[in-house]
């Protein structure tokens, strides 16, 4: 069986994710797109709490980092406080449509669980075809294998009170944004 | 319908099934007052399982998978603890090896005294719930916040968990409602799922934020990393394991797994097999302690996180050395064979399950760690129906653990008793009614004798007894062959096809066996039909294993000199053609004769469309001129023929021929063979059956005739018991019908 191709990858993701009651954007790998991408998904939010990136290329983020409303270095108020946290992920899984979010020394884990509204990066080359594959060490060398991690696969929910319920303790909504580079295309 | 006003019996109070009673008021309990949220949930568990699994290509093969990595881990156990206490500490966490309850509530206890824990927010455990850890802690004088919303809500109603993932499925929407209200004095509406959520949400938001210790369970435990897996949906986990600086895990050794690799296969088996999802909102993969910064939100100054490991014994190494209850300690909890079960699906883990151990899985469990034979009485309530066999992710065969126990129970009560003697002996009481089967069914209708059926063995006088055939199937199809003798010899020389006369068919529905002979016969299969012979099922279905291994084996051999001849067995009873695919395995102990057996009998339409393929021939061309007039058939297929690989052939087959079949969803009719009979469990009986009648009343459409079709003959007895003076058909008798109106 031959591997799925790339941008098949890309559309699995995206309909499981949707499945998952998730949303899904891809956006060019560039400092501007992002920003953009981030204005439009934070529109309304008085502060953000964005993590420092994991995986993701720091300089993506150059763009938006210069927005006032965000909070890089939350105070314990602010943790308890802002509703909307943004973190990268370091793999994504196109069979589920989950994301995997380190509990790194960064503050990735907490603003993905505290917040109501999580929105998260991801490389679109990080997207593998099905959560066994997080475990292959072909696929993640060295240090990808070696961490605490938790895959999100939409927002937080709960059938305990009778009906399905979204947004319980974790976030009530999740916005996945795919940096696509263009060389990825091909 | 609130029935909790006619029945006041509280979960707990019936929780421990040790004394008969206890089983007795459970269930009359969980139908009065828990039956509709429990089908509701489960059956939708059970939909969304079908659904989830059907979209993993390769689910036989992770399956394979998951049962040889748990094989292997139970087996390498003792070396398996030493590797994980090693990843643990090597990375400055700490692991306590309890050898009991009490070892692992003390040691808790005082890691949260180390600390001056006042308060400790608590993930859902039902190892925690084995150990009774929440009284150990509130005893210590330290609160406990129980953070997963169905544990939420089983410590403000103080009942015991009725299902492993969803502890809380029992109560609908309106007694969650209800409970909040008398108990948080509240006047807010708290009408819906949303209003119910944020209202626990905003308390429990505020434990997080103070809690001093974080404790979870861990649903597996990777020996090689120290790596913890945590599946959930609510998020209380995360928080719970990441918030407060000191996290205490505690698991069964049975969780633990040799390699973080294989992670990947139980990842994918367990959500799917469980809630029925490709993943739940979040599948945690902790190697504590945790590089995450402590936020001390709760207003602490903790500078470093702490992780304690306790892994809990309390009886598993008793039970990795007792070759039957092992089987358990390879399940991975994911609820399958709970959702699956029609018993369950009733009554829930409070009838059907113990002290925190519920469904077909739980009396071993329950058993294991109590150390009691008795707590596990509600074996009984597995009736063998077979359906958890095929959804059960580490390939556990529930039912034949079940009858093992059912076995142990009958040895520590000194001896089966009068009903287990009746009903493991339906094939003598049949040999004997047939010798004059119309005085049988005249005496067995009488009502004295029926009062002293009920009193002596236990057989509900509501129930009619099964009528016993004017005449055997033997001594019918001996009528017959006399007749046919002429037109047939030149092709019966060498039979094809040998028509088994089990003691049902044999004796109480001679009528299906001669269905077969003619059909097979207009078809062109020669067909003869066998000697009648006691083969086991009944003593089977009993627990009564040494009879049934002894049927079994003289069954075999008579039965192995047709295949050796050529000839291939059919098998008109369901539950007997699984009983010779399935239990056979075990009650032979001879894997080559077994086997020879499994691919050599045949339920007869498997047959007939297997024939038919074979010999290229068309259904709607080889069975022309039969009667057309009907056109739709809602079909009921039996429990275990569906577990043995059958279940579609008489849909595919009427399908084929131009009907619109319409399938039931009910995984078992009920009746189970005998255990519909008892009447200890006739209404549980009659509720399961309900569901299945309402199905059939969903598919009827005005002015339009609906033909009833059943496999089992429990089955058509619990069906025909609604719709008197309507014949419930098996498949083959109404394709025999539709034949002869044809012609």
């Amino acid at each position: 069986m031959s591997a799925p191709s790339h941008t098949e990858l890309l559309k699995q993701f995206t309909a499981s994710a949707v499945k998952a009651v998730a949303t899904v954007e891809v956006v060019t790998a560039d400092a501007e797109a992002l920003n953009a991408a981030l204005e439009r998904a934070t529109a309304g939010d008085e502060h953000v709490l964005l993590s420092e990136p994991d995986d993701l290329d720091p300089a993506l983020l150059r763009v938006f980092l210069k927005n006032p409303k965000v909070i890089i270095r939350p105070t314990r108020e602010q943790f308890s406080r802002v509703p909307t946290g943004i973190t990268d992920a370091f793999c994504a899984i196109a069979s589920t449509g989950s994301v995997c979010v380190a509990m790194s020394a960064n503050y990735t884990s907490p603003m993905s669980m505290l917040t109501r509204k999580h929105i998260v990066l991801v490389d679109s080359a990080a997207i593998v075809a099905r959560p066994s594959d997080v475990f292959s060490t072909e696929i993640h060398s060295g240090t990808g294998l070696h961490r605490s991690f938790t895959f999100i696969t939409g927002p937080s929910a709960t059938a305990d009170m009778g009906p399905l319920v979204r947004g319980v303790h974790g976030p009530a909504a999740v916005h996945i944004i795919v940096v696509e580079h263009s060389h990825d295309r091909i | 319908m609130t029935g909790s006003d006619e029945v006041h019996i509280h979960p707990r109070d019936v929780a421990n099934k040790s004394a008969k009673e206890n089983l007795t008021k459970a269930i009359a309990m969980a139908l009065a007052v828990e039956n509709e949220a429990l089908r509701l949930n489960t059956q939708t568990f059970n939909a969304n399982r079908y659904t989830a699994l059907s979209a993993i290509p390769d689910y036989e093969e992770l399956k394979s998978r998951a049962r040889a990595i748990k094989e292997d881990s139970i087996e390498r156990l003792p070396e398996l603890i030493a590797t994980l206490t090693k990843a643990v500490e090597a990375r400055g966490g700490k692991v306590f090896i309890a050898a009991t309850k009490d070892d692992a509530n003390n040691y808790i206890t005082n890691v949260c005294r180390m600390h001056e824990a006042k308060l400790v927010v608590k993930a859902k455990s039902i190892t925690s719930e084995e150990i009774e850890l929440n009284h150990a802690l509130e005893a210590a004088g330290i609160e406990v916040a129980e953070t997963d919303l169905a544990e939420f809500i089983l410590q403000i109603s103080n009942e015991q968990p009725s299902h492993i993932v969803a502890p809380a499925i029992h109560r609908s929407r309106q007694r969650i409602t209800a409970l909040f209200k008398e108990h948080f004095d509240t006047s807010l509406p708290l009408d819906t799922g949303e209003d119910l959520t944020e209202f626990a949400r905003l308390i429990l938001r505020q434990k997080f934020l103070s809690a001093d210790v974080g404790i979870s369970g861990a649903n597996l435990i990777a020996a090689d990393e120290g790596c913890l897996l945590l599946v959930e949906s609510e998020g209380n986990i995360r928080l719970t394991t990441q918030l407060p600086a000191v996290h205490i895990a505690i698991a069964g050794i049975e969780k633990i797994i040799p390699s973080k690799k294989d992670l990947g296969t139980f990842i994918e088996l367990l959500a799917a097999s469980g809630t029925g999802q490709p993943l739940t909102s979040y599948t945690n993969i902790l190697e504590p302690p945790l590089l995450v910064p402590v936020l001390n939100l709760n207003g602490r100054s903790d500078t470093r996180r702490e992780f304690h490991l306790v892994l809990l014994d309390n009886g598993r190494m008793t039970m990795r050395a007792d070759t039957e209850l092992k089987e358990a300690l390879y399940c991975i909890r994911c609820s399958a064979c709970m959702n699956v079960c029609a018993n369950f699906q009733a009554v829930g883990g409070h009838a059907f399950g113990g002290e925190c151990y519920t469904g077909g899985i739980g009396a071993a469990w329950t058993i294991g760690t109590s150390g009691s034979l008795e707590k596990g009485r509600f074996a009984e309530l597995c009736t063998g129906c077979s359906r958890c066999v095929p959804n059960c992710p580490v390939r556990i065969d529930i039912p034949r653990l079940n009858t093992a126990i059912k076995q142990r129970l009958i040895t520590l009560s000194g001896g089966p008793s009068l009903q287990k003697m009746f009903f493991g002996n339906f094939s003598i009481v049949g040999a004997v009614a047939s010798l004059a089967p119309r005085v049988a069914n005249l005496i067995a209708a009488l009502p004295a004798v029926r009062s002293v059926m009920e009193l002596l063995i236990g057989f509900d006088k509501r129930r009619p007894v099964p009528e016993f055939g004017r005449s055997t199937l033997v001594r019918q199809y001996r009528e017959h062959s006399k007749k046919s003798r002429v037109q047939a010899d030149a092709s019966m020389s060498q039979p094809r096809a040998v028509l088994f006369a089990d003691a049902y068919t044999n004796y109480n529905n001679p009528q299906v066996g001669m269905a077969v002979v003619r059909v097979f016969e207009k078809l062109g299969i020669a067909t003869t039909v066998s000697a009648t012979m006691a083969e086991g099922r009944d003593a089977q279905s009993q627990g009564l294993v040494e009879s049934a291994a002894a049927r079994a084996v003289k069954t075999a051999a008579y039965l192995e000199t047709f295949i050796d001849e050529g000839s291939d067995i059919i098998v008109a009873e369901p539950s007997v053609l699984a009983l010779f695919r399935s239990d056979y395995k075990a009650l032979l102990c001879n894997d080559t004769l077994f086997k020879k057996l499994r691919a050599h009998t045949y339920d007869p339409i498997e047959y007939l469309n297997a024939f038919l393929s074979q010999h290229h021939r068309d259904p709607r061309t080889a069975l022309r001129g039969m009667d057309r007039n009907a056109t739709r058939i809602f079909y009921h297929g039996h429990c275990q023929m569906k577990t043995v690989g059958a279940g579609s052939a008489a849909v595919d087959l009427f399908t084929q021929l131009g009907f619109t079949v319409i399938q039931s969803k009910a995984e078992c009719c009920g009746m189970a063979g005998s255990f519909g009979y008892k009447k200890a469990y006739y209404e549980l009986s009659k509720n399961v059956g309900d569901d299945l009648v309402r199905q059939i009343r969903a598919a009827e459409v005005p002015g339009t005739q609906l033909v009833i079709v059943a496999s089992g003959t429990s089955c058509r007895e619990q069906i025909g018991a609604e719709y008197a003076g309507r014949k419930i058909f098996s498949p083959v008798e109404l394709l025999d019908t539709l034949i002869r109106s044809g012609e």
